[in-house]
């Protein structure tokens, strides 16, 4: 018995990765196809690697807000109202979040319907909580705090992507000589990059090697190498001199090659986001497991093996549908150029691996939104459709009650079922 | 489909450019029709002002779609109201060249002898006007993918300063023309006369919205 709860929040797992990488990653990588800085198979390779990096390396933290930072998961113990079947109906709930989201977001998708897998497997937790407990269920001020990130995120992502093509339009596109001004500027752009992508890596790295390790060390350490970085960077564009063509042509195709950088970082913090919207409730599910299903135990860290069920759920999602969702995608975004797409997907890619970081669950198109729309108040963009923030707005208000209804629904059924 | 494709709109400014293309496919006609009539081969005016007139009509299609891509939800680099007001203005471009082949093929309106010459070289001045403003659009594109800023711009802005100066000299040919035709208004009779100064102005309002076209460009550009 407690062998088939685990088995089915396996598959669930599995099911919500593959979904995850079906139809999420396209959005990630969108921008770097539709401008042309990925091809097809480019894209394919970089999400498949960082997709996975970004799940395994910095997964935890999100992950482990989902299996127990939203529900108050303190009230299934024995000693609670539930009594000794308290640590399984937390199972089943979880079980029952995870379906739920997974049903809700086919459903999504076979609707035409803009639905985040974040949103869902949120809401589906949180209809978990008030189905056992009501008000008491739910730890009302994470949960303030995790919407408020979905409000923030992409205003964040736009702004940074706002102040880099600023950057890029003062320093490159105003200079009196833009061809002159890139091979100068973008060695400096790559360094950020790299150095930004990496932080959290170096501070984790830092972390397994000393008590308490303070983070202007990583910093440090983070910088030194965006600076190595830069400066190959920055070797490899002096072999590349410009060719007899226009200087705005020249531009772009240096900006492509930079591009292919923030591409990886987005695959890389969009893996870190959004692997616990699939592994989250496995991942509580695993936790009561051990414990044969006796005692709720929260001290432990995410298992690396569900991390990796989940990475890999999503490659196989990507390699399996993914690819062609990413191609028809990147064939209809045809307004994108690398400079707007290297601004936009670094705001999007800091601000989600931030979030990550905080262990904040946000909506990785959604800030990816926010990052072009950026982009476009900086006078990046040929032409915007504003309506889709009207869309996103309505999602956060639809998309976890919705949600929340269908798991507590499921999660009766499985009550009656198992219990 | 849950994608970020519904963010992106369609540009306007490679579909303003190609408008620009159609508009001054008309204007192009006006010298083999001008030549038609001031020949009295009322037939072939026929001909060619039917030719315009489908021009025309494309160019409207155009602009139409335009329009039909920029509802007020759409955010654009440049001010939207300019931007439909640049559209209304070039289109007149190629109403100008319409109304003129409409005026060509109302009557059978005699041409003097000595007018011949200088309405051909006013003609040929106005197309130009029209070719150098096809041109300034022809540079929207690379100006949306520079952000609207730096060298695209100074180029840009010297494209209009000389259309202006072009613009002037089609002025002043237009007036010259006017006066000679003042001098045969004897021979020609009062209705013929009247003719002639409306096909003239007709003319010579395709400059003119050729040069107002390119100062909304301008202005486009200043508000940056």
């Amino acid at each position: 018995m407690e062998t088939v709860v685990l088995g089915i929040a396996i598959i669930g797992g599995l099911y919500m990765a593959w979904n995850i990488g079906a139809n999420d990653v396209a959005n990630a990588m969108g921008t770097s196809v539709g401008s042309g800085a990925l091809t097809l198979t480019g894209a394919i390779v970089v999400a498949g690697i960082f997709e996975f990096g970004g799940a395994v390396l910095v997964g935890s933290h999100v992950t482990d807000t989902i299996r127990k930072g939203i529900i108050e998961v303190a009230m299934f113990e024995p000693t609670g109202p539930f009594g000794p079947d308290g640590p399984l109906i937390l199972a089943l709930g979880m079980l029952s979040a995870l379906i739920a989201a997974g049903a809700w977001l086919h459903l999504a998708t076979h609707l035409s319907l803009p639905v985040s897998t974040t949103h869902s497997i949120v809401g589906a937790v949180v209809g978990i909580g008030v189905a056992s407990f009501g008000w008491a269920g739910v730890d009302w001020s994470k949960l303030v705090e995790i919407m408020m990130s979905w409000v923030v995120s992409p205003l964040l992502g736009g702004f940074i992507a706002w102040t880099t093509f600023v950057f890029i339009r003062k320093r490159i596109l105003q200079s009196g000589n833009p061809v002159a001004a890139t091979r100068r500027v973008s060695p400096y752009l790559i360094s950020v990059v790299l150095a930004v992508m990496i932080l959290s890596l170096i501070y984790k790295a830092l972390g397994n090697v000393m008590e308490a390790p303070p983070f202007l060390l990583a910093m440090l350490i983070a910088g030194m190498i965006g600076v190595a970085g830069g400066a190959a960077c920055g070797w490899l564009i002096r072999r590349s001199p410009p060719r007899q063509e226009d200087p705005y042509v020249y531009v772009e195709r240096i900006f492509a090659r930079l591009q292919i950088g923030t591409a990886c970082f987005v695959a890389f913090a969009h893996g870190a986001n959004d692997v616990a919207n699939a592994v989250g409730p496995l991942a509580a599910v695993v936790d009561l497991h051990r414990a044969g299903f006796e005692a709720i135990s929260t001290q432990v860290a995410v298992p690396m093996w569900v991390l990796m069920l989940g990475g890999g759920g999503i490659v196989l999602g990507l390699a399996t549908l993914g690819y062609r969702v990413i191609a028809t995608i990147g064939k209809q975004i045809t307004e994108m150029t690398p400079t707007r797409g290297f601004s936009a997907e670094f705001g999007a890619a800091t601000t989600v691996l931030i979030a990550s970081r905080m262990g904040l669950p946000v909506s990785t198109t959604h800030t990816l939104v926010g990052g072009v729309v950026g982009v476009g108040f900086a006078h990046g963009m040929g032409a915007l459709n504003m309506r889709v923030i009207r869309n996103i707005v309505n999602s956060w208000l639809a998309t976890v009650p919705a949600a929340a209804l269908a798991a507590a629904a499921l999660f009766t059924v499985a009550r009656l079922i198992f219990v | 489909m849950r994608s970020i494709f519904g963010l992106f709109a369609r540009s306007p400014f490679g579909p303003l450019a190609k408008h620009a293309e159609r508009a001054h496919d008309c204007v192009e006609l006006l010298t083999p029709l001008t030549e038609a009539f001031m020949a009295g081969d009322w037939d072939q005016t026929q001909e060619l002002y039917k030719k315009i007139s489908k021009l025309e009509h494309k160019a409207d299609e155009l602009k139409n779609e335009i329009r039909d891509h920029l509802p007020k939800s759409v955010f654009l680099p440049v001010d939207r109201g300019d931007v439909l007001l640049f559209l209304k203005e070039q289109d007149s471009i190629a109403d100008s060249a319409e109304d003129v082949a409409v005026l060509l093929t109302m009557r059978r309106t005699p041409t003097p002898e000595a007018m011949k010459e200088p309405v051909r070289a006013f003609v040929t001045h106005v197309i130009a006007v029209s070719a150098a403003w096809r041109d300034g659009a022809a540079e929207l594109p690379t100006l949306q993918e520079a952000s609207f800023v730096g060298a695209e711009v100074e180029k840009t802005i010297e494209l209009v300063k000389d259309i202006s100066d072009m613009e002037w000299e089609a002025d002043k040919r237009q007036a010259a023309v006017g006066r000679l035709l003042t001098e045969h208004e004897e021979e020609l009779g009062a209705v013929s006369v009247v003719y002639w100064m409306k096909i003239l102005k007709e003319i010579g309002d395709v400059a003119n919205h050729a040069e107002n076209t390119a100062d909304i460009l301008r202005l486009m550009l200043a508000r940056r």
